[in-house]
């Protein structure tokens, strides 16, 4: 289980904060994803969840650990696969995963087996400096599970991948969930976060804005939603809006009034154009 | 946790002997010791140095010819001026009917002992047919520059070692993976420790190649263990921070350079400066271990003494050490 209570961080320290009263918690087994814009948070979030950042302010607690406490051991209970990968190029990828196995209390999963997991089978004798960006971040990631951890922390787990291979990721993840593995991860892609998480939390400069499943949020904002194409001044002009926000009604009205309507349809939600409607900010 | 230590160092050593860089800092310590050897004489060769006042001696002379370097000089205080150049030359004067020593206080035991029983001999009349072998023993003295040699190098070895870590550390730096280690369960202790092996073991292992190639093999391994890794202390705990604050391998290699300077300024003072200038190179530890290994090489350092130049050396490297703990606590974040 996590459990975060009112976490704030500021890099300089100088009273603006990148992350800003943020509290959420997230059950054993679930997975839960960040959403949100580069530049949210997202990372700095997940790095003091890990331990990689000091925490300054606030409550957290990772699989029983309180982080105000130090405790090497539980990093035998968690694995992060980091947003940039990091290997070491001089060695290969074997000899990666096999150094890594050594410094872990725990049984450890086979280097052979992971790498063809994640598709590297037969590059096990490559150094890790020749390998492509995608390859190395398949190497990170297999190198997040080797302790068979309990709480598995995803920095945008299938950013700049190709499809087949972020297809291939996402398939890992929720096998990994279904054998009871706790997942925290991070995204700005809907697609992810709308696929893989059972909860998201849409973060914006810092702060949780909405969590929720992603099936309740389409339930909630799906349905009411209408696209409409009009013709203003000889342009065609293509918008969504809502019928339940009132300012949306009231443009909804205007359009109809004032315009020839080509196109006008209900629609279901992409959780990209529910994010909008609620922080008011796009993903990107 | 030695079980991780263990795999920090394979690690490393893996790499390293896969790095032409590292390699040749690797096989830095036998190419010195093959070149000592060819630019300073065999160190069975004679080279007590005896200075003796002119005069109708020509039989003390010759005799003593025998088993030293011999100079003569007019007056006592020719003799005194001789005996206080810093290499270990030994007055014998005359006093009545005996001779006495002069000795400066300096000189290795060893010598001094050579000096005193050469001396006699000739007191009593003892001609070379009657010596046994005891006294070829005593002929094994060092010669003092290759002496000199042997020892900056052992310390210039230990530099190596230091460097050896800061590019190993520039090395996860660029890959960016400490950030993996910190996230797993070994501790910074462990891996500073890990990342320490292979220097320390560069420098005991390649100060046992010097010595044994250069000929000192005998000396005192254990004393000589003990000052290697107080001075390794030092070595180390520059190695962290020039890894940690340069961003790639030459600069680290180059800035590791700043211990040249102690280390030089260390070995002249002691080889070249006199007496009133010491206490002006008290703050070096290079100095104390340049010391302590002096007495090891030559074979007349008691422990005490020895215990006595480590702890002043590990005191001094504490102290640097305390200093750039934080720094590489930090840089280790
Ligand atoms: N080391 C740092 N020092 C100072 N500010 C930082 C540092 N790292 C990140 N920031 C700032 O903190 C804020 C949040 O960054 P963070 O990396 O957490 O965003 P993110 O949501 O993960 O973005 P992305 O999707 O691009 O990965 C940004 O404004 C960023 O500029
Ligand atoms: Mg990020």
């Amino acid at each position: 289980m996590i459990s975060v209570k009112n976490l704030y961080h500021s890099y300089n320290k100088d009273g603006k904060y990148q992350v800003k009263d943020v509290s959420f918690e997230v059950a054993n087994g679930e997975v839960f994803g960040f959403l949100g814009p580069s530049g949210a948070g997202k990372s700095t979030a997940l790095n003091i969840l890990t331990g990689l950042l000091p925490l300054q302010q606030g409550e957290v607690v990772v699989g029983g650990y309180d982080l105000k406490k130090v405790s090497n051991e539980r990093f035998n209970k968690i694995g992060m696969s980091f947003e940039q990968s990091n290997v070491y190029s001089k060695l290969t990828a074997k000899e990666n995963l096999d150094f890594y196995r050594k410094l872990f209390d725990v049984p450890t999963l086979d280097s052979h087996t992971l790498l063809k997991l994640v598709g590297l089978e037969g590059k096990e004798h490559v150094k890790a400096g020749e390998f492509s960006k995608g390859m190395k971040h398949r190497l990170t990631f297999a190198r997040s599970m080797i302790n068979n951890p309990e709480m598995w922390f995803l920095d945008e787990p299938t950013t700049g991948l190709d499809p087949s291979i972020a297809a291939d990721i996402k398939d890992i993840i929720k096998e990994k969930n279904k054998e009871g593995v706790t997942v925290f991860l991070t995204t700005h892609n809907m697609f992810i976060a709308d696929e893989l998480c059972d909860r998201v939390a849409f973060i914006v400069d810092g702060e949780i804005k909405l969590i929720d499943s992603p099936k309740n949020l389409k339930l909630q904002y799906g349905d009411k939603l209408v696209e409409v194409e009009y013709i203003e001044k000889g342009e065609v002009i293509k918008t969504t809006l809502s019928t339940v926000l009132p300012e949306d009604k009231r443009e909804l009205q205007k359009i109809i009034e004032h315009h020839d309507i080509q196109t006008m349809h209900t629609k279901e939600a992409t959780l990209e154009e529910i994010f909008i409607k609620v922080t008011g900010r796009g993903l990107v | 946790m030695i079980r991780k230590i263990w795999a920090i160092f394979r690690r490393d050593l893996k790499v390293n002997l896969k790095d032409s860089i590292a390699l040749y800092i690797l096989f830095i310590p036998i190419l010195l010791a093959v070149l000592i050897n060819l630019f300073t004489p065999g160190i069975n060769e004679t080279t007590v140095g005896l200075a003796l006042l002119e005069g109708d001696n020509t039989s003390q002379v010759n005799y003593l010819e025998q088993f030293a370097e011999v100079e003569l000089f007019k007056t006592v205080e020719q003799v005194q001026e001789r005996v206080e150049e810093r290499d270990a030359t030994i007055g014998i004067l005359p006093e009545n009917d005996r001779y006495y020593l002069m000795t400066q206080g300096n000189e290795p035991e060893g010598i001094v002992d050579y000096a005193k029983i050469v001396n006699s001999f000739y007191e009593l009349d003892i001609t070379i047919e009657d010596t046994n072998s005891e006294l070829f023993d005593f002929e094994r003295t060092v010669p003092p520059f290759k002496k000199t040699l042997v020892n900056t190098m052992i310390l210039l070895i230990s530099i190596l070692g230091g460097m050896l870590i800061a590019l190993n550390i520039v090395e996860e730096k660029a890959d960016n993976t400490l950030s993996a280690i910190n996230l797993t369960p070994a501790g910074r202790l462990t891996f500073v420790l890990g990342k320490s092996v292979i220097g320390v073991l560069l420098s005991v292992i390649g100060t046992i190649a010097l010595i044994v190639i250069t000929g000192f093999g005998t000396v005192n391994l254990l004393q000589l263990l003990l000052v290697l890794l107080v001075t390794s202390l030092l070595s180390i705990s520059v190695g962290f921070i020039q890894g940690l604050t340069s961003s790639d391998i030459m600069t680290a290699a180059g800035s590791i350079k700043i211990l040249f300077l102690p280390l030089l300024a260390g070995v002249l003072a002691i080889e070249m400066l006199g007496d009133k200038w010491q206490k002006f190179f008290y703050w070096n530890p290079f100095y104390w271990a340049y010391k302590g290994n002096d007495l090891i090489l030559s074979q007349s350092g008691t422990w005490g003494q020895i215990f006595m130049y480590s702890g002043i050396v590990l005191l001094i490297s504490g102290i640097v050490y305390l200093f750039l703990a934080p720094k590489i606590r930090k840089g280790l974040e």
